[in-house]
């Protein structure tokens, strides 16, 4: 089988894995090296349904000894399957990165022989591409589950980041659909790699001299729709991730009904794609917007509301916080309005310390005033709030006003709440 | 007294000069044109001498009063080449000379208001260049990559290229402005090409002109990108909000398979 084969099937094997991300690190280019990360990340194309393209992102192999439910490539599927060598892995990484046609390499794989062997050839890859070829782009890796301790903290001297898929947000689901592997198994690697990230930054201190690990942290993934988990226990365990492991990011990846035969997921016809962009949503109200879980979701309402956005269905429900003066309420209490978001807020606070703002100005500094008219005011007469209308007649009005968009909200890049 | 238009050489230099003379002979130009633009009727015209010292001297005035941050905004505001942008900026670094303090956060004031913006929609178009310029080995080895921004920002992108390809020798091309930079492991030069190896549409390599192992690497990267996508998920008027069309022509990915 030739390179171009190859790549068809373990390109398309990596597809489901929705991190693309190559931010975070900002490793400088080294004499006679090639390449340097940019602290932002740069996506490079944009795949036909609207992703970033900044890595390449295949698997190393398809072959799995292993057998979860939700994956297209276990093993009792019947699938093309085949294997990279090491060579050919960084050639194209090289070749590509030359072209400007990627930050860097995204590599997972599944399962052969067992976990450790997986994770050294993974280690392996880029071990080659950091030391014979001095490649600087960036690097990030899959952790395998059940890999060993000194294999992961080995894989974070050279990977920019590393993740271990979580995939299943609740630990009976995941018995239930993924039998070879436990809950365990899954988080004692991002334990390690918290901890290797401690340890370097104590030694950081210290002295300036010691190799990097993992700059860039690390991330995880959650499938969404394929076991009954509800949107709080979602976010509650987003949350949790975000406060105590230091995650960097967390995917959500809507389900893709890849295994239609098997009886213990669901019968989707499509992926639950709005459910998803609700949930990233409402995980940049928690990374950007000081929003705790329980404002988003919580016992009475443990699903988020599909056709509102979740910082506008906390307002609704929240109305007596409205509406808020622009010229005078904190950062912090901005970033609440609907149609406010995180550069027009800072825009707001640096504006008005020289002069009073309007309504004019709002618009200009790019707030969506047709939403967040109901919930601020500002330097001119009091027009009716969010306190002047029944709850049901503001959720039309608002939801009239959504629905005129032409161009769905966009995942992953910026979304305007 | 018969109102005055300013002309310059239309450079970045030339303009700061401008100003220099503006303040110097106590004018209030009702126009500053690069000379290429008809001038107007009715008007005196005053034309400016570019100077290098004079510009540096403005220059370090702004980054003075402004900090660097709105030297770059003033900067980039310029190479929009809007219309009677020149006016606009006059009228800004008046406001900074009197307040004598950084005004770039004076969001309400309109004329900060739209330099702000004008900065940001040129860095955007640099930052586009990062994103969608591809390379094509060429048969002597050089990797070569054609772009026509829609501003003149090709400068701005040299030190990001400069670093990150440091090891391989390129050349970053203008189709639109026909000029370009060349890298030769060493330095960067400016380059003109008179008898271009590409089309001058889409800065595409002429088959003898590839280096024979372009093609493998395009047809890889052509798979990957037709793989990679999910079809259950497809959106292109999405793809198209982040990737708009005038791009395409440069992306390996989006010619016609080879
Ligand atoms: S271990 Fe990974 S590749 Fe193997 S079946 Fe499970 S999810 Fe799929």
């Amino acid at each position: 089988m030739d390179t171009l084969q190859k790549l068809e099937i373990l390109s398309d094997a990596a597809k489901y894995d929705v991190s693309c991300s190559s931010s975070g690190s900002s490793r400088p280019n080294t004499q006679g090296g090639i390449g340097n990360a940019a602290k932002a990340g740069i996506c490079h194309s944009f795949t036909e349904d609207g992703r970033c393209i900044s890595l390449l992102k295949i698997l190393f192999t398809n072959y799995c000894i292993y057998d979860c439910a939700y994956c297209v490539n276990r093993r009792s599927n019947d699938v093309p399957r085949a294997g990279f060598t090491v060579k050919e892995v960084v050639d194209m990484t090289i070749n590509f990165y030359r072209r400007n046609y990627i930050e860097g390499l995204f590599l997972s794989s599944g399962i052969v022989k067992n976990a450790d062997h997986t994770m050294e050839q993974l280690i392996n890859i880029a071990k080659h591409l950091r030391i014979s070829h001095k490649f600087n782009g960036y690097i990030h890796l899959k952790a395998i589950p059940g890999a060993s301790k000194e294999l992961i903290r080995e894989a974070g001297l050279y990977a920019d980041r590393l993740s271990v898929n979580i995939e299943i947000p609740t630990e009976a689901n995941l018995k239930m659909l993924a039998p070879d592997k436990n809950y365990s198994s899954v988080i004692a690697p991002m334990r390690w790699i918290k901890n290797g990230i401690d340890e370097y930054q104590e030694e950081r201190r210290k002295s300036h001299r010691i190799p990097l690990f993992t700059p860039a942290g690390q991330s995880t993934q959650l499938i969404i729709g394929a076991t009954p988990d509800s949107d709080r226990q979602i976010l509650s365990l987003a949350s949790s991730l975000y406060r105590h492991s230091d995650l960097k990011r967390v995917y959500y990846s809507g389900y893709n009904p890849v295994n239609l035969k098997d009886n213990r997921l669901p019968v989707l016809e499509k992926p639950p794609l709005k459910r998803e962009n609700r949930l990233y949503q409402s995980d940049w109200l928690l990374r950007f917007y000081e929003f705790t879980v329980d404002e988003i979701v919580n016992e009475t309402h443990p699903y988020l509301d599909q056709e509102l956005d979740p910082k506008l269905s906390y307002a609704l429900r929240n109305p007596h916080l409205f509406p808020i003066d622009v010229n005078k309420a904190d950062y912090h209490l901005l970033l609440r309005i609907p149609g406010v978001g995180v550069k027009s807020a800072k825009m707001i606070v640096m504006a008005r310390q020289h002069r009073n703002l309007n309504s004019d100005n709002l618009t200009k500094m790019g707030v969506t005033m047709k939403r967040a008219r109901y919930f601020l005011t500002c330097n001119e007469l009091p027009s009716p709030s969010v306190q002047d209308f029944k709850p049901e007649f503001m959720r039309m009005l608002l939801t009239a006003n959504i629905r005129k968009k032409g161009i769905p909200d966009a995942l992953q890049m910026k979304l305007s709440l | 007294m018969n109102s005055i238009e300013y002309r310059y050489d239309g450079t970045f230099q030339g303009f700061l000069c401008a100003v220099f003379d503006i303040y110097s002979r106590r004018d209030d130009p009702v126009a500053i044109h690069p000379t290429e633009v008809p001038s107007l009727l009715f008007t005196d015209k005053y034309t400016v001498i570019t100077n290098a010292e004079r510009a540096e001297r403005v220059w370090d005035g702004i980054v003075r009063t402004g900090g660097e941050k709105t030297g770059e905004h003033i900067y980039h505001a310029f190479l929009s080449c809007e219309k009677n942008v020149e006016i606009l900026l006059m009228r800004y670094l008046r406001h900074l000379f009197l307040c004598k303090r950084p005004v770039m956060d004076d969001l309400a004031y309109p004329d900060v208001l739209k330099v702000f913006q004008l900065y940001r929609t040129v860095s955007r178009e640099a930052h586009r260049i990062l994103m969608f310029l591809r390379f094509e080995q060429s048969a002597d080895g050089v990797y070569f990559a054609p772009f026509a921004p829609k501003y003149d920002v090709l400068p701005l992108t040299l030190n990001h290229f400069k670093s990150r390809f440091a090891s391989q020798s390129w050349i970053i091309y203008d189709t639109a402005r026909n000029y370009g930079f060349y890298y030769d492991l060493q330095t960067v030069e400016r380059i003109t090409i008179n008898e271009p190896a590409f089309n001058r549409e889409t800065g595409k390599l002429a088959r003898n002109a590839e280096h024979p192992d372009e093609n493998q690497w395009q047809a890889l990267w052509q798979i990957y990108f037709k793989k990679t996508a999910i079809a259950e998920r497809k959106n292109l008027l999405l793809q198209q909000n982040f990737m708009p069309k005038r791009f395409w022509k440069y992306l390996t990915e989006k010619r016609a398979i080879v």
